[in-house]
């Protein structure tokens, strides 16, 4: 009963990973590179929900405690979290994509792209340092203890809500990408984006869209994952997001479900882990199993055999 | 005049690759433009579309589009089939075909019925992916994709290029079918041969400039045409012959 409990936990975790798994696999399916911003936005928008529940946004918060009352200023700090990262994510595509891609062209690919995002993600810790400090930040949940239990199998409410949303939230985005005209525009940028120029596609109005949908992606991930932990830091986007970079190497490049798949599994490894051998010792089954992934079948295990674009 | 370009230029850094280029073409006609390997013909319809930067100025059906995103200019119904296809793999046959009609906001669904009437092949394989067609059927299905954009003026770089001359036979056929319904046709090709006896007028590139315009008949008469496809000042002892001509 109790390694049925570490399972429940584990896929609650994972579903949180799931999230940030898709975000990094979006990006690189699309536009064929590591998202190190990722990590910065998921940090960045936990620390907007910490900050507008205990009143430490750098402008106050009075004005939202009075409009949405104690008992749910969680909602205005959603919505805090998400609008900063929707202008955030708007913000970085300018400089790790669209500056980059007009004055470089195709050498954009790869290599600018990566590092300017590595600067963005160390630049994002270091504000959020300046500002609040490297400690352990905690909230008050405001659900508090809501729980339901199935025998002695304990539920958070909280975090069953939290995984149904992620699950939902991907299997949108999936038939976004499957089925609509966006999802086919999408795909062709993918694949080949100057005949997508041609076909009357305007690429650059298509990839902020990517950019927005990732930085949500990482904004919902990152208030649940306050929500149901209840204590963040500044490196917080580090942690979840080797894992999820995991998750997703697992699952396969590129692969939407896939992502879905590894978060999941990394989320349950990672929880099994520490029932076992201990929290100081996690990161170590993860990364081995990656890399053994890696050993023997490079592509994961629903990836496809191209490495590079076009693998939606 | 449908299409009227004066004075293009195009530069990639010291590369002067077109240079003062002037093109025109009517409502309803067939114009080629030919030239070496290197002459600037795919830099030349690049500019035309804006998808390299030009200067110069183009009129497209009495609007000055010089400034205008490729986009912008599809959406006016100025439309390429680019070089070695270019099809989406990784969408199907029908999705590419969709892809074409990006930029109406009507059904395109009629349409495509239409296109699956004319192309058989296509009709069957609509919901596999790209990757299954063969060669010729992909530069159907290009040609198809584009025609899905409601252009005005299509734009045809080095269509016939890797298809077997049956194949470039058909394809040369079905240009005259769409000119005939009434569209216009810029078209960019090696296969000298074919492209003149199929257009009303050409243009000859050599080396990034126009060295001989006029109707297509004179043109294949003409010693500059073989000039142009030998670099100017190569050597005329060489036995090398403007491609296409030698079939005959």
């Amino acid at each position: 009963m109790l390694l049925l409990q570490q399972l429940i936990n584990g896929l609650m975790l994972g579903g949180l990973y799931v999230m940030v798994a898709v975000a990094f696999t979006l990006i690189i399916g699309m536009l064929n590179f590591l998202n190190f911003t990722i990590p910065a936005l998921f940090m960045f928008a936990a620390m907007m929900m910490w900050a507008t529940m205990t009143g430490n946004l750098p402008f106050g918060n009075d004005f939202l405690l009075s409009a949405f009352g104690e008992h749910h200023i969680w909602i205005a700090g959603v919505v805090v979290s998400i609008v900063s990262i929707c202008i955030v994510s708007l913000i970085i595509e300018r400089f790790t994509y669209r500056y980059m891609k007009a004055k470089y062209g195709d050498a954009t690919e790869h290599a600018l792209p990566l590092v300017s995002s590595l600067g963005f993600l160390i630049i994002f810790e270091h504000l959020v340092i300046s500002q609040w400090g490297s400690d352990p930040l905690q909230i008050e949940s405001p659900f508090g203890d809501a729980t339901f239990t199935i025998g002695s199998l304990i539920f958070s409410i909280p975090q069953i809500i939290s995984l149904a949303l992620s699950l939902g939230i991907v299997f949108l985005l999936s038939h976004i990408i499957r089925r609509t005209k966006l999802g086919r525009a999408l795909r062709s940028i993918a694949e080949r984006p100057d005949t997508a120029t041609l076909m009357g596609v305007d690429v650059l109005r298509i990839v902020p869209v990517v950019y927005v949908i990732t930085g949500l992606l990482c904004a919902i991930s990152g208030i649940l994952f306050t929500i149901n932990y209840t204590s963040i830091d500044a490196y917080i986007g580090d942690t979840v997001a080797t894992v999820a970079i995991a998750g997703m190497v697992l699952g396969g490049l590129g692969n939407v479900w896939g992502a879905v798949v590894g978060g999941l599994f990394v989320g349950i490894l990672e929880v099994f882990s520490i029932y076992i051998v201990g929290a100081d010792f996690v990161k170590v089954p993860i990364w081995g199993l990656l890399l053994l992934i890696l050993v023997l079948k490079p592509t994961g295990l629903f990836g496809h055999s191209a490495i590079g674009k076009g693998k939606f | 005049m449908l299409l009227d370009a004066t004075e293009l230029d195009v530069r990639y850094g010291r590369n002067h690759a077109v240079k003062a280029v002037s093109v025109g073409l009517d409502q309803g006609e067939i114009v080629t433009v030919l030239g070496a390997n290197g002459a600037g013909k795919s830099s030349l319809l690049k500019a035309l579309l804006g998808t390299v930067r030009a200067d110069g100025t183009v009129l497209f059906d009495g609007t000055d589009i010089s400034g205008w995103s490729a986009p912008r200019r599809v959406r006016a119904g100025l439309v390429m089939v680019p070089e070695g296809r270019q099809i989406f793999v990784s969408l199907t046959v029908h999705e590419n075909l969709l892809m074409g009609a990006w930029c109406r906001s009507d059904d395109p669904e009629p349409e495509t019925e239409a296109i699956y009437e004319r192309f058989p092949n296509l009709a069957e394989r609509r919901h596999l992916p790209a990757s299954v067609l063969s060669g010729g059927e992909q530069q159907m299905l290009a040609i198809s994709r584009a025609l899905l954009a409601r252009p005005k003026l299509m734009m045809l770089d080095e269509p016939s290029l890797g298809l077997s001359p049956i194949l470039v036979k058909q394809l040369f056929e079905l240009i005259r079918d769409l000119n005939r319904d009434g569209l216009a046709i810029m078209l960019v090709e090696q296969n000298t041969r074919m492209a003149l006896a199929t257009a009303q007028r050409g243009y000859v590139l050599e080396l990034g400039s126009v060295v001989l315009k006029g109707r297509a008949s004179e043109i294949s008469g003409d010693a500059r045409l073989e000039d142009a496809y030998l670099g100017g000042n190569a050597d005329r002892a060489s036995p090398r012959s403007i491609p296409g001509k030698e079939i005959e």
